[in-house]
């Protein structure tokens, strides 16, 4: 159960939240959404893949951290093993909420239901005594911003993919070192070989709308997976 | 490593001489080491507050912190604020953090301190932790790596306690033999050292190197072995403390370092552990007698403990002299702890003297007896060293005071003032304290802690060129990290609650 609330520091004055890294925060999930402007930061360390949603067909693109549900393999007990996380989960507990009547800046929300609510007063706290902000939920903002920000860019994004027809079903068969098999199934990537046959003025039209770097950068993930197999493989010879 | 020095027999089982035997027989493994212990000596109890030396120290001794703080009912200690010592009145306090103000010159730090926010106290403008003592914050979250902080930390702890612990782990774990006897006498050696002590009854122990951890009883360097004593209570006035342990609330905030208020002829000490608070009136007897003492440590305890009964406390008295030994090291006999010497426990420097003792010994020692001259004669200059620069940089904290009962005027008489701190005084109207006023390595008290007691009692600022965009930009870095610590930090009631809730599985498993 989530219990979302608009974020202001009479409610929520002295309240901390966990900023660490750790299952019991929420963090054991095996892949996250992702957003175009963060692909460049995210391919470094994760395979982009994308989704159709079935009962809307919108697209979404996913980071993704392991092969079952639950599974992340970058969580090593209370460290998040890679130098970036995608802003979907560095954001949490929050959540960006529509704009108050008359605005079109988005509010802050936080789910008072998640796991890194602090009951405890350890934690890391949101407002101050003079309920100024801190700088950790400047930071958190900055993020939020960022990710409303590529949220909106999605539609244009995935409107270009499916005008150039990029985007290929993707089914990925993991041997492992102890003779299991794990597949993924169910994904799209984008389609290589129609991209190399792109011609010049169709990467002109991508270039100018900004969609080049992020496509390129989703191909560029797919290298990722031989890291995510890796690291399969080393927990289970860890048993 | 091995030299014709292998016996080491330890009189005296306090703080000193348990902390002794567990770092010689942490760090040089390879010597037999002896504590004798006279059954049914109580501790003094007075030094309970460390410097941040003491992580290290404990790390080398291999005790863990969560264990020792357990043990110790110890708490946090982020350096000492001191009210009430300029000129009494209510606005009237400074800290002395452990952290050092950013790197940089400290002329134009100070320089730039007066331009963007001279309102700002110095100890405030200068390092993130005195945010972090306002706060009652503890200096490190529970997560982080043992003995790790985001701050500079060192303890408060109940000494009792502390040695307790001390004991159990050199005798279990490091192979300390504790011997439970009273020495009655010294058998000498043809060349006057020491050669066995006398055990009443029991049999006489030989060794090659004895440490005098006895206290004021100094039974050997005051004795057998003749030290010498050079009085420092011409400098030093306060020669009594009351003292008391106050019960505290469960709840109770935990205060972030050591309180020091000044009255009328003295000061109070007020060290935080979870489950008390140690509070004690420090004087001088030709200044202040017992009753009117005893009036001052009460009162303090009615405004500034909520819910203590003060009529019940049975404040116990110390008489103690100010001063120390001419030669701490004396033959194959060294003095360390109070038998070496006593100052008031005003910047907690008892126990950080022990450690460095015995840092001093273990990374010189004597591979034979004719290097233990050599060695004992740089350590006696040393030490003698630190003992001056103690007495002045104590001395510092009543010399620039403006308060006028007479107890503290004669404090401020020129003739009362150590040469070397008036000239120290002379030349720091021109430039800041640096490292060329005190150049050793180790120094006792560092450049920082000078200009954090200068600036923070109105010390005027040297003069100076306008501020260097780099030094303006330190400062703000340091109020920017203020407030992500400031969030960050967990208080130390919090930390500690939390800590004994995630240990008491672990207690029960232990205990059935």
């Amino acid at each position: 159960m989530s219990n979302h609330q608009i974020l202001n520091p009479a409610d929520h004055g002295t309240l901390r939240v966990h900023t660490g890294a750790g299952a019991q925060f929420g963090d054991a999930v095996m892949a996250c959404l992702t957003v175009p402007l963060e692909f460049r930061a995210v391919q470094a360390h994760y395979p982009i893949v994308f989704r159709r949603d079935a009962a809307s067909g919108q697209f979404s693109a996913l980071a993704m951290f392991g092969f079952d549900n639950g599974e992340n393999l970058f969580l090593e007990g209370d460290r998040w093993d890679a130098r970036y996380r995608p802003l979907a989960m560095a954001i949490q507990p929050f959540l960006i909420g529509r704009p108050a009547a008359g605005s079109d800046t988005p509010q802050v929300h936080i789910d008072m239901a998640h796991p890194r609510i602090d009951h405890g007063g350890e934690g890391t706290r949101l407002f101050d005594e003079d309920a100024r902000p801190t700088p950790y939920l400047e930071t958190m903002a900055g993020r939020l911003g960022d990710l409303d920000h590529g949220y909106r860019q999605y539609p244009a994004f995935f409107a270009a993919l499916e005008r150039h027809d990029l985007l290929e079903p993707f089914t990925l068969d993991v041997p492992l070192d102890n003779g299991a098999r794990h597949s993924l199934v169910g994904y799209h990537v984008i389609a290589e070989d129609r991209l190399a046959a792109l011609d010049g003025g169709a990467l002109g039209e991508l270039q100018l709308e900004g969609q080049l770097l992020p496509i390129f950068m989703a191909v560029a993930s797919l290298g990722r997976f031989a890291d995510l197999v890796a690291r399969k493989n080393a927990r289970v010879a860890l048993g | 490593m091995t030299g014709s020095i292998q016996r080491v027999v330890i009189v005296g089982g306090g703080t000193a001489g348990w902390l002794a035997a567990g770092l010689l027989a942490a760090r040089r493994p390879d010597l037999s080491v002896t504590l004798i212990e006279a059954p049914d000596i109580p501790t003094i109890g007075v030094g309970e507050g460390t410097w941040p030396t003491m992580r290290e120290t404990l790390a080398s001794i291999g005790i863990a912190e969560e264990e020792f703080l357990r043990e110790c009912d110890a708490s946090f200690k982020q350096g000492s604020r001191f009210d009430g010592w300029v000129d009494g009145t209510a606005a009237d306090s400074y800290l002395h953090p452990f952290t050092a103000p950013p790197p940089g010159d400290m002329r134009d730090l100070l320089a730039a301190w007066r331009a963007s926010c001279p309102d700002a106290p110095f100890a405030a403008a200068m390092t993130p932790q005195a945010a972090a003592c306002a706060r009652d914050l503890a200096p490190r979250q529970r997560a982080m790596p043992p003995y790790a902080g985001a701050l500079n930390y060192g303890y408060h702890l109940d000494a009792g306690k502390f040695a307790a612990l001390l004991a159990r782990h050199a005798t279990k774990r490091l192979g300390v033999t504790r011997i439970a006897a009273e020495v009655t006498g010294v058998i000498p050696a043809d060349n006057g050292d020491i050669a066995a002590l006398e055990l009443g009854g029991q049999p006489a122990l030989t060794g090659d190197l004895f440490l005098d951890c006895s206290g004021q009883a100094a039974i050997l360097i005051g004795g057998h072995c003749d030290g010498g004593w050079i009085d420092r209570s011409d400098v030093s006035f306060n020669d009594r403390a009351l003292a008391v342990q106050v019960p505290t609330a469960r709840d109770a905030p935990i205060a972030a370092q050591t309180v020091g208020t000044a009255h009328a002829a003295g000061w109070l000490w007020d060290i935080a552990l979870p489950t008390r608070r140690g509070i004690g009136c420090v004087y001088a007897a030709r200044f202040m007698d017992e009753e009117a003492a005893r009036a001052v440590l009460l009162d303090y305890v009615r405004t500034h403990v909520p819910g203590a009964d003060a009529d019940q406390l049975q404040p116990r008295q110390l008489i103690f002299r100010t001063g120390h030994r001419e030669r701490f090291w004396d033959r194959n006999c060294l003095a360390i702890g109070l038998s070496a010497g006593f100052i008031e426990p005003l910047e907690a420097s008892a126990i950080v003297l022990i450690e460095l003792s015995l840092n001093a010994l273990i990374e010189n020692f004597p591979a034979s007896r004719a290097a233990m001259t050599i060695h004992a004669s740089r350590f006696n200059e040393l030490f003698r060293y630190r003992w001056d620069r103690i007495v002045e940089f104590l001395k510092l904290h009543y010399a620039l005071s403006r308060r006028s009962e007479p107890y503290w005027l004669a404090q401020r008489a020129p003739d009362t003032i150590p040469a070397r701190l008036a000239e120290q005084l002379e030349l720091w109207r021109d430039q800041p304290p640096s490292s060329w006023d005190f150049p050793r390595v180790d120094e006792i008290f560092s450049a920082a802690s000078q200009q954090y007691v200068l600036y923070g009692m109105g010390w005027p600022a040297p003069p100076a060129a306008a501020p260097s965009p780099a030094a303006a930009a330190r400062l703000v870095e340091v109020r920017e990290r203020a407030r992500a610590l400031a969030a960050a930090l967990p208080a130390n009631r919090t930390y500690f609650t939390a800590a004994a809730a995630a240990a008491a599985p672990h207690e029960r498993l232990v205990r059935t």
